[in-house]
């Protein structure tokens, strides 16, 4: 064991007196490493925002939106799901605790004094804010009696609320659209970007009756709607219950495709990866490359070196010092430049990643991950690249080694 | 045979041959050495005449085509590579014509090389070495890189350095061959003090002035022994 350290202390030495060496290897191996750390962080931070919005959309939750892309392509109506459609699914599916109907109306523009902003109205019932997890920060939520009653009031998100009120307080202020004056009765939590670049802040929320009747004059179908069940583990079971229902429901024969789409938490990780992964594949394949590139870098330096120091392997050699010894000499000063690069490339994976969220949207999480990820790689190209020339210099024949 | 009278290093009808273009060239043809503990022996022959290879065999850098090397009573002809590693190890200290220290260790890390692959568990090393380097005088120069020292300092480190494992054979290749004459001397005064101090040793040299502080010169001409 002792004789192990001191071998390693003469590698460590070695290690320090040839600095050119080192240093190329060094930077190398940093270029590749920090090629793969932003790829591993950009994966994790995908899965880490799939989560995020598998949180955020509801685990035990189901989307079930009016019209399907078969139908909308060949012109059939996508106005496929009535407000008789979401209470009868309440009734049904009695393990749901929460079914809330959406009617979205896109391209509306709301006005306070004289700020105008084009919005997307939402009607809803009281039942928004928590079938969306999303909390009204300020004010109150919708009640039933809103909804009930017809009453003109609305929840606003944060970008309309920048728009049109600035730092004003917009609580018993009144907004206009389309003619009918909405009193604004609360404020909802910022969200930020969808993962298809909508801003989900601009937005406001009514009594789903309200913007039915006064916004739109419609009286039967809505746009979608959300159901959330207290037994998450079975929502492949529900999706598969709540297809059946509705092609019931709306008497869609066998060959006929469905007129609504569900979507569930599963489908939006789908997404999501599909949007990453062309990005994680270009990544991954350029940090491959890098790393062979380094790992051939690092192998020619030392064939090099083991050439350079013929000499001192000899006298190695004649000492006392085993082929074993040499070989294990070697391999450590490898796995030290390498080692050391990892950390360097560590380093600039977390700096050039931090560069590249301010240029573009990019889901970076950093964890303990990618610096294991990168360390062990590092540690691979050591013993992988500099294993040929460890043994080339430990099968020296230290006879001509001395004599040279 | 006890310890004491047991030969140092017993030859018995060694022979080495190397292959070269397709063909075996004899260069030893069949060497009887016999080198009592304590004595100081010259090798002295022509260049080409095999003394370096036969050094080689001495100190087991190299094993014998054929017959049988018996060193301080241990048969190893037949050993293994790293078995041959431990006894250059512990057996023997060598001395080197071009001085052979490593240009980026210091002078005192140079002597300290040979304690770093012994396999003895007990090992006080650090110690040693300051004594060694106070005995060849060098303490003022142990932290130095060899490149800094002269030449005659250069060797005085490597002689250090041989006797750090305190080995029984010390082992030199023309150790005087790039020192003037003087320095040489100084030199050649060392072993004579090592060899008072009971170690054997054993110098390659072509030159009689050298040969001429061992006790026994052994003259060796085209592979053979001179009688």
């Amino acid at each position: 064991m002792m004789r192990l350290i001191r071998i390693l202390a003469q590698a460590l030495m070695a290690v320090r007196a040839f600095k050119v060496r080192t240093f190329f290897c060094l930077v190398s191996v940093a270029l590749g490493i920090s090629a793969i750390t932003v790829i591993v962080a950009t994966t994790e931070g995908a899965f880490h925002e799939a989560y995020l919005m598998v949180e955020r959309f509801g685990p035990d939750s189901l989307m079930v939106i009016a019209g399907s892309d078969e139908a909308r392509a060949v012109g059939q109506r996508t106005k496929t799901i009535t407000l008789a459609d979401v209470e009868a699914a309440r009734q049904a599916f009695t393990s749901a605790y929460l079914t809330a109907p959406l009617m979205a109306v896109e391209g509306t523009t709301a006005s306070y004094k004289n700020n105008k902003y084009q919005t997307l109205i939402i009607g809803s019932t009281s039942d928004y804010s928590s079938a969306w997890s999303w909390p009204v920060i300020e004010g109150s939520d919708l009640s039933e009696n809103d909804v009930i009653g017809l009453k003109n009031v609305g929840l606003i998100g944060q970008d309309l609320l920048r728009e049109l009120f600035g730092t004003e307080n917009p609580v018993g202020k009144f907004v206009m659209v389309k003619q009918v004056l909405v009193q604004i009765i609360g404020v909802l939590s910022e969200r930020g970007m969808s993962p298809t670049g909508v801003n989900l802040d601009n937005r406001l929320i009514m009594p789903v009756s309200t913007v039915m009747r006064k916004i739109i004059n419609e009286t039967r179908y809505v746009t979608l709607f959300r159901i959330r069940f207290l037994d998450q583990e079975n929502l492949g079971h529900y999706e598969n219950e709540m297809k059946l229902f509705l092609r019931q429901r709306h008497a869609l024969a066998d060959d006929q495709p469905n007129d609504f789409r569900i979507i569930s938490p599963m489908e939006i990780i789908k997404f999501l990866v599909a949007l990453t992964g062309s990005l994680i594949v270009f990544l991954g394949l350029a940090g491959v490359i890098c790393l062979i590139g380094a790992g051939f870098v690092l192998a020619n330096l030392f064939l090099l070196s083991v050439k350079e120091r013929t000499r001192e392997i000899g006298i190695r050699r004649s000492i006392g010092a085993k082929k074993g010894d040499i070989l294990f000499q070697f391999l450590a000063e490898a796995v030290m430049i390498t080692t050391a690069g990892g950390v360097v490339g560590f380093l600039l994976g977390l700096v050039s990643s931090k560069l590249l969220t301010m240029v573009a949207e990019f889901p970076i999480y950093f964890s303990w991950k990618s610096a294991v990820v990168g360390l062990l790689l590092s540690w691979a190209i050591g013993i992988g690249f500099g294993l040929q020339p460890a043994s080339r210099a430990a099968n020296l024949e230290p006879i001509k080694a001395v004599r040279e | 045979m006890d310890e004491i009278t047991q030969p140092m290093v017993l030859m018995d009808q060694v022979t080495k041959s190397f292959r070269i273009a397709d063909q075996d060239v004899a260069i030893l043809k069949g060497i009887d050495l016999n080198v009592r503990r304590g004595e100081f022996v010259a090798v002295m022959g022509p260049s080409g005449s095999g003394k370096t290879t036969l050094m080689n065999l001495i100190g087991c850098l190299d094993v014998p085509t054929d017959g049988r090397y018996v060193l301080a009573g241990r048969d190893v002809t037949k050993l293994t590579d790293d078995e041959l590693s431990v006894i250059r190890n512990e057996h023997i200290g060598f001395v080197f014509q071009n001085f052979c220290l490593i240009p980026y260790a210091t002078v005192y890390e140079n002597v300290l090389l040979p304690s770093l692959y012994t396999m003895k568990s007990k090992n006080d090393a650090a110690g040693r070495a300051v004594d060694l380097l106070r005995m060849v005088g060098l303490e003022h120069r142990t932290r130095s890189k060899p490149a800094l020292l002269s030449g005659g300092e250069q060797q005085r480190a490597g002689i250090a350095r041989a006797l750090i494992n305190s080995p029984e054979l010390l082992l030199a290749d023309e150790p005087t061959g790039q020192l003037d004459s003087r320095t040489a001397e100084d030199i050649m005064k060392l072993f004579v003090r090592m060899n008072a101090d009971h170690k054997t040793v054993i110098i390659i040299t072509h030159d009689p002035n050298i040969a001429g502080y061992a006790s026994r010169i052994v003259r060796i001409k085209d592979g053979l022994m001179e009688t």
